[in-house]
């Protein structure tokens, strides 16, 4: 299961593909079994130049009776920085925040598809 | 302190209003992000895991109280109210908005600030003893050296598209506080056998994915000659350097190469084509620049009653033995501002800190704060009679912890939290261990000892160099941690070495309390961790730390 992620161009903030609009909770993402599907969304998200920055597929995981980000990495970009717990997207709280928080799962590598390391 | 000149003032509102223009037209979508980012970079602004970072040049470390009060208003406003200082004395300012940007410069522009350089492949900001112009085992004031280089880097067109980033570091003193040795150009001025002043020129240092230490390209340079000597180096990199390899193209790569007698020889031949008046500040200049930063000292007693009385409180007399530093003129001190409270995050500065800190600085410190590669902040001119004051006031605050140099005070990179390149988190590693030597007293037991921890392979939290060093690798798609033992960026520079595989992140803070164990068990009298560590070598540490597996 895959679903599509960007920066948002005007504040840098974590963002989520939902049926052609962006999301800022997980929660909310649209998710994408078939490669077909999900490689159609990102082609669009690239076109939206001036709303995100850089789209890119993320592999998902079941966690109990929903889903997260597979990567640690994309989980943190989820919620906020694990050093400030009251900054970032888990300030809000909620249930589905609660089950990324408990989310287990892999660091960055396997998380981000087609990922090009650059300084 | 120096002064921007009305050159300095119009160049930086021009780039500020330069900036403003060009995120319109990104916004606007009048340019691609791909046409963007290099100029969004070059103004010092990085995308990263939940907004847009910031990073605020603040030349060689020093900053004064209109400028501390200026960021802690930017980091209040446009921020979350805080600041992160960083390893090349910079702030970053983690959350920050695009559309905030131009405001933003607009408003450190006013101060004579700015985040020109910060990013990109030019010549970055220069860093600069934090002892400059306050210690008495200086030669000259480094600023003043330091101050000629960045005018003459700021914006050089030659050198505005370098195979890649290029860093510089100036000392003046005995012992080496800049870690001369890790930058692209080390310059560390020496006294001739004339008498005369001039630098020894180290090429080719760095960190990173392949770590190398600077190797002298001349023992004496003579100081006159110091904008015509770099411009040769950077010429002979500019056109050498692997611009077809991002992971080659660093100075330290080619003067590895070409070996250092080699490089020495190019930059010799081409420094003798130069037209040295041309590039070389004449003395007028630099007598101009040398008053920017004149100070007056009082004629005080080498002896303060008040500082002497008030070590008889346990917590200020400790502060006093780790924070506080003999200086040039009699009855004067510097004093450190730790930002490395066991627990919280190296190197953050909350607004309200910043602000006290400036209120302190005009107070008792001729309005002068300098930044330390360490992360944290120093005052430089504090008499010894208003240290006391000064310390209860640092202490209500949270930033007088007595811990400079000890095992509390860790050098931790932003790492995985919000780093867009890290491969794993530094912070909570280095809170983790902080924690298990908060005692005041078991830390100061253990002596001097640095930890260095970085996120990932760039090295940001110099781990390489660190006495522990620490770097957040991704093993099989988990966060772990290599460690390796014995390294300095001081005069007795040396690159860490392995300890073993990789431990994972719950491991680490064990381990590093295992290797001290160790240490505390071995040590001779006067022995430092670093000491220790060459007498024994990797073997009983590594011993202790895996012993479970066997």
């Amino acid at each position: 299961m895959r679903a599509l992620t960007a920066s948002r161009l005007a504040d840098g903030e974590a963002v989520f593909w939902k049926n052609g609009r962006w999301a800022e909770r997980f929660a909310e993402a649209q998710l994408f079994e078939g490669d077909d599907e999900a490689e159609a969304a990102e082609a669009a998200a690239k076109s939206e130049q001036t709303v995100v920055v850089d789209p890119y597929l993320i592999d998902v995981i079941s966690v109990g009776e929903t889903w997260a980000p597979l990567s640690y990495r994309e989980r943190i970009r989820c919620l906020g920085p694990t050093n400030h717990p009251q900054h970032g997207k888990q300030a809000d709280g909620g249930a589905d925040i609660e089950a990324l928080v408990h989310a287990e799962g892999a660091s960055r590598s396997t998380g981000r598809v087609n990922l090009i390391k650059r300084k | 302190m120096y002064r921007y000149d009305a050159i300095d003032k119009e160049l930086v509102a021009d780039r500020a209003a330069e900036f403003r223009e060009q995120v319109n037209r990104r916004l606007a979508g009048e340019i691609t992000e791909d046409q963007f980012k290099p100029i969004r970079l070059m103004n010092g602004l990085y995308l990263q895991l939940h907004a847009y970072m910031l990073r605020i040049a603040i030349p060689y470390g020093t900053l004064n109280s209109a400028k501390l009060r200026k960021l802690a208003h930017v980091a209040r406003t446009y921020d979350k109210g805080y600041g992160h200082f960083t390893t090349r004395t910079n702030l970053q300012l983690h959350w920050i908005k695009l559309k905030d940007a131009p405001e933003i410069l607009d408003h450190l522009a006013e101060v004579g600030m700015h985040a020109m350089q910060t990013s990109g492949n030019c010549i970055r900001n220069i860093t600069a003893d934090p002892y400059a112009g306050a210690t008495a085992d200086e030669l000259d004031d480094p600023r003043v050296w330091s101050e000629a280089i960045r005018q003459w880097s700021t914006l050089h067109p030659e050198f505005s598209f370098l195979p890649r980033k290029f860093k510089i570091a100036v000392t003046a003193a005995a012992k080496d506080r800049t870690a001369t040795k890790i930058y692209d150009i080390g310059l560390h001025l020496r006294r001739g056998r004339g008498g005369e002043l001039g630098f020894e020129v180290l090429v080719g240092g760095g960190l990173g994915r392949t770590p190398h230490l600077g190797s002298t390209i001349r023992e004496f340079l003579p100081t006159r000659h110091l904008l015509s000597y770099l411009e040769a180096i950077i010429r002979v990199y500019n056109r050498h350097g692997r611009r077809d390899n991002i992971f080659k193209a660093r100075i330290k790569i080619l003067v590895s190469s070409l070996g250092a007698e080699e490089f020495a020889r190019q930059v010799e031949e081409e420094w003798a084509k130069t037209d040295h008046a041309r590039v070389d500040l004449p003395d007028t200049e630099l007598a101009r620049i040398r008053g920017g930063f004149a100070a007056a000292f009082e004629a005080l007693p080498g002896r303060s009653e008040a500082f002497e009385a008030a070590k008889a409180d346990a917590a200020f007399a400790r502060f006093a033995r780790r924070n506080v530093h003999p200086h040039k003129h009699a009855g004067y001190a510097l004093v450190d501002v730790s930002l490395k409270v066991p627990g919280q995050t190296p190197g953050d500065m909350t607004a309200e800190q910043m602000e006290l800190v400036a209120g302190l600085a005009e107070r008792y410190s001729q309005d002068e704060v300098r930044v330390t590669y360490q992360q944290n902040l120093l005052l430089p001119h504090v008499k010894l009679d208003d240290a006391p004051e000064v310390w209860r006031a640092l202490d209500a605050a949270g930033l007088a912890t007595p811990n400079i140099d000890l095992i509390t005070d860790i050098i931790a990179c932003p790492g995985l939290d919000y780093c867009a390149l890290a491969n794993a988190r530094a912070i909570p590693i280095a809170q983790h261990i902080a924690e298990r030597f908060a005692e005041p007293e078991r830390a100061e037991q253990v002596g001097e000892l640095n930890i260095k921890i970085s996120g990932c392979i760039n090295a940001c939290g110099h781990h390489h160099v660190g006495h522990i060093g620490i770097l957040g690798v991704d093993k099989k798609g988990e966060e772990f941690y290599q460690v390796t033992l014995g390294g300095s960026p001081e005069d007795d520079a040396a690159l860490g070495q392995m300890l073993g595989p990789a431990l994972p992140a719950a491991k680490v803070a064990e381990a590093v309390e295992q290797m001290v164990e160790v240490y505390l068990k071995e040590r001779k009298e006067g022995e430092r961790f670093l000491d220790t560590f060459r007498r024994t070598g990797v073997a009983p540490f590594k011993e202790a730390v895996y012993a479970d597996a066997h």
